[in-house]
C-alpha cells in the first residue's frame, strides 16, 4: 500500500497516457479528456505542501526565537492575509468602487517591485564578475570572450556605428555555431528526459517516493 | 601591492556605482539610436499582420514579475498589433504570478492615460448587442457607436471582452492545460477571470480548441515556453512564436531553424524591434519602453566591455596569469 | 491617489532592495521575507478563483458532477504529508500526476527535442543563389552539431581522427555558443535594471516619459 500502489499508479498512468497517444480511439480520447480536466484540480491541491512547509518552518523559527525570527512574521502575515483579502474580503483601500482591491495593491505595488528589483541586482553582479573573472587565459577562453563581445555589441544600436559587419557577425554566430552547440545540448537533454521518463514509469527511479514511511 | 593588484582589488561598489550611473544618464539625454530589425522578429510581425477578425491567437504571460522588464513589452506590443487587426486574443498564464502580469499588460494597453490605448468594453456592457446576435466586430462597432458611444480622444479602437479578448489567466499544471485545450478550450477554462462563461463568448464559439487557433505567442522567463511546442505544436500543429528573456534566447535558435517556432523576440532588443515595426507600419504612433531602454543597453554594454578589457589588462600586465590566485572581493 | 501611494510604496521597496548593494540591512531583509509570503498567498487566492471555484466547487454545487470528487479527494491526500503515520498517502496524488505526465510527455518530447532536431540537422549545404556566409554557416551547423555531440559522448576516449578531432572541433563550437549566451545574459541582466530605472525615473519621479 505504501510503496507498491504508488508505483503501480505511476506504471499504469504512464503506459495509459503513452498508449492514448499512439491509439487515438474515441475511448482513449475520452479517458485523456477526463484526465486533462482532473489533473489541474489535483495539481491545485499541491499548494498544500508549499503552504504547510512554509508555515511549519517559520512558525518553528518564531516559537524557538531563532536569529532574525521577527522577519518570519513578514512571511506568515501576508501568506494568510493575501487569500483572506483575495477571497473573503476583497475590499479596496478606501472602499471606492473604481479602485482596485488591497489584494491587487499588495501584489502590484509590493510583490512586483520587490521581485523585479531583486532580479535586476544581477546587472550589478554580472558587471563585477565581468571585471574580475572574465579572462582570456587560453585560446578557448579567448574565443568565448570574443564571441560574447561581438554578440553584445551586435545586439545594441551603438554596435551599428562600427559597421553592419558587427551585428551581422553577431547574428551569424547566433544562427550557426551557437545553434549547433545548443542543438547538441538539446539532443542530450532530450534523451536524458526520455530516459528519466521511462525510469520513473517502470519504477527504476524511486526518489520521488521520498521518506514518508517505508 | 602594485597598481594592477590595487585595480583588481577595487571595492566592487565602485563598479556598482558605475553601472548605476551609466544606466541613468542615457535616459536623461534621450538619444534614440535607430534599431535594425531582424528576420526572427519580422517573421512574427508579418505572421500577426496577416491575421484578421476571423482568426484567433493566444498570448501567454509565462513569467513572474522578476523578468517583467523584458517580457511585458513583448506581450504589450503583440497585443496592440492583434487589437489593431481585430484578432481575438485569449490571454493565459503558466504561473500564478504571471496571472497578475497578464492583467497588468491588458490594463496597460487599455489605459486611457496612455496615448494609443484601446477602449475596453466589458462583457456585461455589450450584452444587449450580443443577445441581438451582433457579434461580428465591424457590425458590433457600428451598432455600438450608433447607440451613442463615442470613441474617446487618443483611443485607437474599441476592444470588446469576449469578442476581442478573453482573460483566461493561470491554471495549475499548465502544460496539461495546453494539452487539454487541443481538445477544448472551454473544458479547461469554463470561465474567464471575471467569472464570465466562455461558452457565451463569440470568440470561443468560433474557436473552440487549439486546432482552430492561428498563433500562440508565449512570453516567458523560463523554459515554460517549451510547453507550447511540446504540448501544443507537436500535438495539433498550432504555430508558436517565442518572446523570451535574453538569457534563454540563444537556447531556442534550434527551434527557429527547425520551423517549430515561427520566430523569436529575444530580450529587450526583440521587444524593441517589434515596437519599431509597429511604429513603422503606423500601428502605433510611437515606440514604447523597450525602444527607449535600448540607449541604456548600448551604454551599459560598452561599460561592461571596457570592464572586461581593463580586468584583462590588469590581470596580464600584473603577471597574475603566472600566479595561482588573486585576492578579490566578489 | 491609489496609484500615487502604490508607486511610492513600490519605489520604497525598490530602494530597499538596492540598499543591499551597499550593505545587508533589516529593510532589505523585510522586503525579502515579504515577497515570499505575498507570492504564495497570491497563488492561493488565484488558484481558488481560477481553478477550484470554476472547475470543482461550482460544478459540484450544481449537483451534476459528483465524479469530480475523485480528483478532489485525491488532491486532499496531500494534507496527509503533515500527519505522521499516514504521510505515505500523499504519494498517491504525486504518483497520479507524475506517472501520467511522464507518459504524456514521452512521445511529444521525443518529437520536439529529438526527431525534429535530427530532421532539421539534415539540410543541404548549398542551394542555388545561397550567399557564401549561409553556405559556410550550414557547414558549421551540420558538422558543428556532430562535433559537439561527439564532445558530449563520454563512452569512448576522445582519441583518433573521429573522436579526437571531432571533440576538439566540438569544444570550439560549444565555446562560441557559450560566448553568445554570455553576451545575451549580460543583455538580459541590464534590461532588468533598465526596467527599474524606468520605474524610478518615470513612474515615480516623472523625470522621463
Amino acid at each position: 500500500m505504501k510503496r507498491t500502489v504508488p508505483l503501480m499508479i505511476v506504471l499504469v498512468g504512464g503506459l495509459l497516457m503513452m498508449i492514448q497517444y499512439f491509439i487515438p480511439h474515441q475511448y482513449s480520447q475520452a479517458v485523456f479528456n477526463s484526465y486533462t480536466e482532473w489533473a489541474p484540480i489535483v495539481g491545485a491541491f499541491a499548494l498544500i505542501l508549499g503552504v504547510g512547509s512554509l508555515t511549519r518552518v517559520h512558525s518553528h523559527k518564531i516559537r524557538r526565537k531563532v536569529k532574525n525570527w521577527q522577519f518570519s512574521w513578514a512571511v506568515l502575515i501576508p501568506l494568510f492575509a493575501m487569500p483572506f483579502l483575495g477571497i473573503i474580503w476583497p475590499q479596496s483601500l478606501w472602499g471606492g468602487m473604481d479602485e482596485p482591491s488591497i489584494f491587487h495593491f499588495l501584489f502590484m505595488h509590493i510583490q512586483v517591485p520587490i521581485q523585479s528589483t531583486m532580479f535586476s541586482l544581477l546587472a550589478f553582479y554580472i558587471a563585477s564578475a565581468a571585471f574580475r573573472a572574465f579572462r582570456a587565459k587560453s585560446a578557448l577562453a579567448t574565443v568565448l570572450l570574443l564571441a560574447a563581445v561581438i554578440v553584445m555589441l551586435g545586439q545594441v544600436p551603438i554596435g551599428e556605428m562600427f559597421g553592419r559587419w558587427l551585428p551581422e557577425t553577431g547574428l551569424w554566430i547566433l544562427r550557426y555555431p551557437n545553434l549547433a552547440a545548443k542543438r547538441a545540448i538539446m539532443l542530450g537533454v532530450g534523451f536524458g528526459i526520455l530516459a528519466t521518463n521511462l525510469k520513473i514509469i517502470f519504477g527504476v527511479e524511486r526518489n520521488w517516493l521520498g521518506g514518508a514511511g517505508k | 601591492m602594485n597598481i594592477w593588484e590595487k585595480m583588481l582589488n577595487v571595492d566592487r561598489r565602485w563598479i556598482f556605482l558605475a553601472i548605476g550611473v551609466v544606466s541613468i544618464i542615457p535616459f536623461l539625454i534621450g538619444v534614440g539610436m535607430p534599431i535594425t530589425t531582424t528576420a526572427e522578429v519580422e517573421s512574427i510581425f508579418n505572421f500577426v499582420n496577416e491575421l484578421d477578425k476571423n482568426d484567433a491567437m493566444f498570448i501567454s504571460f509565462d513569467y513572474a514579475p522578476g523578468t517583467q522588464a523584458e517580457n511585458t513589452p513583448m506581450g504589450v506590443a503583440v497585443m496592440r498589433h492583434a487589437f489593431h487587426n481585430n484578432v481575438p486574443v485569449f490571454i493565459t498564464s503558466y504561473f500564478p504570478l504571471g496571472h497578475g502580469m497578464a492583467i497588468g499588460a491588458l490594463a496597460y494597453v487599455t489605459n486611457p492615460s496612455i496615448p494609443g490605448f484601446y477602449q475596453h468594453v466589458s462583457f456585461e456592457e455589450w450584452e444587449v448587442f450580443r443577445s441581438a446576435g451582433i457579434t461580428d466586430k465591424d457590425e458590433l462597432v457600428a451598432a455600438w457607436e450608433n447607440d451613442g458611444n463615442v470613441l474617446p480622444e487618443g483611443a485607437r479602437g474599441w476592444v470588446f471582452e469576449g469578442r476581442d479578448f478573453a482573460m483566461l489567466g493561470y491554471a495549475p499544471l499548465f502544460h496539461l492545460v495546453i494539452l487539454g485545450m487541443t481538445a477544448s478550450i472551454e473544458a479547461q477554462y469554463p470561465q474567464d477571470v471575471n467569472g464570465n462563461l466562455l461558452n457565451e463568448m463569440p470568440m470561443l464559439l468560433e474557436h473552440k480548441s487549439l486546432r482552430e487557433i492561428s498563433l500562440a505567442l508565449t512570453t516567458a522567463g523560463s523554459s515554460a515556453c517549451r510547453a507550447w511546442i511540446v504540448y501544443g505544436r507537436e500535438k495539433v500543429g498550432v504555430p508558436i512564436a517565442f518572446g523570451v528573456t535574453a538569457v534563454m534566447a540563444t537556447d531556442y535558435f534550434p527551434y527557429i531553424q527547425s520551423g517549430q517556432i515561427i520566430g523569436q523576440m529575444g530580450g529587450l532588443r526583440g521587444a524593441a524591434e517589434y515596437e519599431v515595426l509597429l511604429a513603422q507600419n503606423e500601428i502605433t504612433e510611437t515606440t514604447d519602453k523597450a525602444f527607449t531602454g535600448m540607449d541604456v543597453q548600448s551604454a551599459a554594454h560598452i561599460l561592461i566591455i571596457l570592464l572586461i578589457i581593463m580586468g584583462n589588462i590588469a590581470f596580464f600586465a600584473g603577471g597574475f596569469h603566472k600566479k595561482t590566485a588573486v585576492k578579490g572581493r566578489g | 491617489m491609489y496609484e500615487t501611494i502604490g508607486i511610492w510604496v513600490g519605489a520604497f521597496f525598490t530602494l530597499a532592495i538596492y540598499s543591499f548593494l551597499y550593505k545587508e540591512n533589516p529593510v532589505y531583509r523585510l522586503a525579502e521575507h515579504l515577497v515570499v509570503g505575498i507570492s504564495l498567498g497570491y497563488t492561493m487566492a488565484i488558484t481558488w478563483h481560477v481553478t477550484l471555484m470554476p472547475r470543482l466547487i461550482e460544478p459540484l454545487a450544481s449537483g451534476n458532477h459528483w465524479i469530480l470528487l475523485v480528483p478532489a479527494l485525491l488532491g486532499l491526500l496531500y494534507i496527509t504529508r503533515f500527519i505522521p503515520g499516514i504521510a505515505w498517502l500523499s504519494r498517491y496524488p504525486i504518483a497520479f500526476l507524475m506517472g501520467t505526465a511522464m507518459g504524456v510527455g514521452f512521445p511529444l518530447t521525443m518529437k520536439t527535442d529529438v526527431l525534429r532536431q535530427l530532421e532539421a540537422a539534415m539540410i543541404p549545404f548549398y542551394q542555388s543563389g545561397m550567399p557564401w556566409q549561409v553556405v559556410f554557416g550550414n557547414i558549421v551547423l551540420i558538422f558543428g552539431t556532430l562535433a559537439a555531440l561527439i564532445y558530449f559522448f563520454f563512452s569512448k576516449p576522445h582519441k583518433g581522427l573521429f573522436f579526437g578531432t571531432g571533440s576538439k572541433i566540438g569544444i570550439w563550437v560549444i565555446m562560441l555558443g557559450f560566448g553568445a549566451t554570455f553576451g545575451f545574459t549580460v543583455m538580459g541582466r541590464i534590461s532588468l535594471l533598465i526596467g527599474r530605472i524606468q520605474y524610478l525615473l518615470g513612474d515615480w519621479l516623472h523625470i522621463i516619459e
